[in-house]
């Protein structure tokens, strides 16, 4: 019993890390109508970037040093859309699905050149996790929990109860429409960006002091991301945040039963499988 | 006049087709598939050190017959395909007649057949699958084979008390040639293994597969892992409140093991090829890291890149810089010979044999098991 109590946990914890990467990837869709792949690197650079101010020669605190990092990552997420995506605002998705697939390379790479490949950690002490009924979680993970709350009931509020929520809609809805009517379009995208990168920055964040920072720490979790979107719906909030637990569930339930080395099938045959009944989901709304 | 002309051209031309040639035989060249980014980089800085460690000391003897070596390094990016790559790059364009192989087997195993093919010799100093050197007569190996390590483990779990364990490994050729040996020599002596649980490499959360592995509470857990993925995961059982005895391998030995995992590894305990630090030549060995490094701690499997090249440049003395000379050669150099681990003689599979001791760490420090 415990250990299905165990499991649950650590599927629902998966599943909030994979829902805030999901969300963050499911908003740039909505908007801006492609698959930012690139998604995984701004969420391993928000982890880098806190390395970076904790360490030599910085050397914040972690609560002095979380919303500079937070920033560094918007403002890259906004650069990244004003030198990459911006350009090819009319550009078919493929060109876009292309670039950004180009820029996620570059970025790892970019992380490797400064870091190395080499595990890091923020060199936290380590803990032993409290116990409730036989399940242990520790403060960490109850920050991913509570924090992934927060990002969700924010997020809310936004969409669906601000004026800028509203022309973000209106953007997702119709481009040229939301034009026509006078919705600042430009704006709007780029505070789309701003939101999309604090996801990714808060994930990244969490994660890496839940776990620990490698270059590749983005990509490994952006895929389960991408299976989240799919299950919920391109473009979908709800559907982002309910297919992320939905696959850290699955995935951790099934390692009960199954073999250790096909975890990730699960997520991958949820993927393919989404795929085969909604085709158009990775390519537009239209196909 | 003419005659003048004619003599001058002839010399510029004798020394215009001779001068590459004086040039590439200035020094030795060996040629080094290393992993110096990607997954794996972790150790790969710290073989180049020792490699380079000993090339300097060759070089400042007399060198090789009077030239000196150069080591012509090429990134193998950690992953099988570059291995590829890098060693078929060595072999035709850097034309080295003797290669440093990639470490992590399944990439050394990648690149093996690409040497045996050309007739290159390629060795390794660290590759521990039993399979490794199958691909022929040009492949050599100075670390000790699995089929070694695999009993030690099964040895170890024997003499600790644990007849019933589950066993954890890396899901590529390495952790799955050790798993096997480790298994059969188990079974063999009576134990029983409870569960098998594979796990992919450069993951972030081995929660699950921990939550797998420690069910039903067993006294100890068998972990066939490496450090990186070692350290993520001792940090997780530890937070997890897991209280089992963990049992490794030696690919877990390494100091950054403790710094990435801290208190979480502390108790752990794992065989490894015995190198005894009291000969005389490995104090050498280390008074030399000493001078040159600065620093104490000798990377994972140093000892043994170092032995390599001292082994590989008493093999082109002896049987010139030619790939058959050197594999010739490699025999009868090795034998006997007394490096800083210990006997280096290549049996028949072109390995060599190994003592296996128990590690533990104690205090944030890797020491000698005493129970």
């Amino acid at each position: 019993m415990e250990y299905l109590l165990q499991s649950i946990l650590n599927g629902i914890l998966a599943g909030c890390i994979y829902a805030l990467f999901a969300m963050g990837l499911t908003l740039i869709y909505g908007v801006l109508n492609f698959v930012n792949f690139a998604h995984g690197e701004l969420i391993m650079w928000g982890a880098y970037f806190l390395y970076l101010l904790m360490e030599k020669p910085i050397r914040l605190p972690l609560s002095l040093a979380l919303i500079p990092a937070l920033f560094l990552t918007v403002i890259l997420g906004l650069g990244t859309d004003r030198f990459v995506f911006k350009p090819l605002r009319q550009a078919n998705r493929l060109t876009l699905l292309i670039a950004s697939l180009g820029l996620s390379f570059l970025l790892r790479n970019g992380a490797q050149f400064f870091w190395g490949a080499e595990i890091r950690t923020y060199g936290f002490e380590i803990k032993r996790g409290m116990r409730f009924w036989g399940v242990s979680i520790t403060s960490n993970q109850v920050a991913i929990i509570i924090a992934s709350v927060i990002c969700i009931a924010l997020l809310y509020l936004l969409f669906y109860k601000s004026r800028l929520g509203k022309s973000m809609r209106a953007v997702s809805d119709n481009l040229e429409l939301a034009r026509v009517v006078g919705i600042n379009s430009k704006r709007t995208i780029q505070f789309t960006w701003v939101i999309a990168s604090i996801l990714a920055g808060v994930g990244g964040i969490l994660l890496a002091l839940d776990t620990n920072l490698q270059p590749g720490m983005g990509l490994i979790n952006l895929v389960k991301a991408f299976a989240a979107t799919l299950l919920g719906g391109v473009g979908n909030l709800w559907g982002a945040l309910l297919g992320g637990i939905l696959i850290g569930l699955a995935e951790n339930l099934s390692v009960l039963v199954i073999s250790p080395g096909y975890k990730d099938a699960i997520a991958f045959g949820i993927m393919v499988l989404m795929l085969l009944i909604r085709p158009s989901a990775l390519l537009g709304k239209e196909g | 006049m003419k005659k003048m002309i004619h003599v001058s051209l002839f010399l510029i031309g004798v020394s215009l087709l001779a001068t590459p040639l004086v040039l590439a035989q200035e020094t030795i060249k060996i040629g080094a598939a290393f992993a110096l980014s990607g997954s794996i980089a972790v150790y790969g800085e710290g073989f180049k050190k020792a490699v380079d460690l000993a090339v300097e000391e060759i070089n400042a003897a007399r060198g090789i017959k009077g030239k000196k070596i150069e080591i012509v390094y090429e990134d193998n990016k950690s992953t099988p395909k570059d291995c590829v790559t890098a060693v078929r790059k060595l072999i035709t364009v850097d034309k080295v007649p003797v290669i440093f192989g990639p470490a992590a087997s399944s990439n050394f195993m990648a690149a093996a057949p690409v040497a045996q093919e050309s007739k290159i010799v390629m060795i390794s100093a660290e590759g521990a699958a039993p399979a490794l050197t199958q691909a022929g007569e040009y492949i050599f190996r100075v670390f000790p084979s699995d089929v070694l390590q695999g009993k030690g483990v099964s040895d170890l779990c024997i003499s600790l008390g644990y007849k019933e364990v589950p066993v954890m490994y890396v899901n590529n050729d390495w952790g799955l040639g050790l798993k096997n040996v480790f298994v059969e020599n188990f079974k063999k002596a009576g134990g029983k293994i409870t569960d098998e649980i594979p796990y992919d490499e450069k993951k972030t959360d081995y929660r699950t597969e921990l939550i797998r592995a420690t069910k039903g509470n067993p006294k100890a857990v068998v972990n066939l892992t490496y450090l990186n993925e070692g350290a993520v995961m001792f940090k997780q059982s530890y937070e997890m409140g897991v209280k089992t005895q963990w049992i490794a391998g030696s690919a877990a030995k390494g100091p950054k093991l403790i710094e990435l995992a801290g208190k979480a590894v502390e108790g752990i305990i794992g065989t490894y090829p015995v190198v005894s630090q009291e000969t005389k030549e490995y104090k050498a060995f280390k008074e030399a890291w000493k001078k040159k490094y600065g620093e104490d701690k000798i990377p994972i499997f140093g000892e043994y890149n170092y032995d390599m090249v001292y082994i590989t440049a008493k093999a082109i003395e002896k049987g010139g810089y030619t790939s058959n000379g050197i594999r010739k050669a490699l025999f009868e150099v090795a034998k006997g010979y007394r490096g800083v681990t210990g006997d280096k003689t290549f049996d028949q599979d072109r390995g060599v044999g190994a003592e296996y001791g128990v590690w533990t760490i104690k205090d944030g420090q890797i020491v000698d098991y005493k129970k």
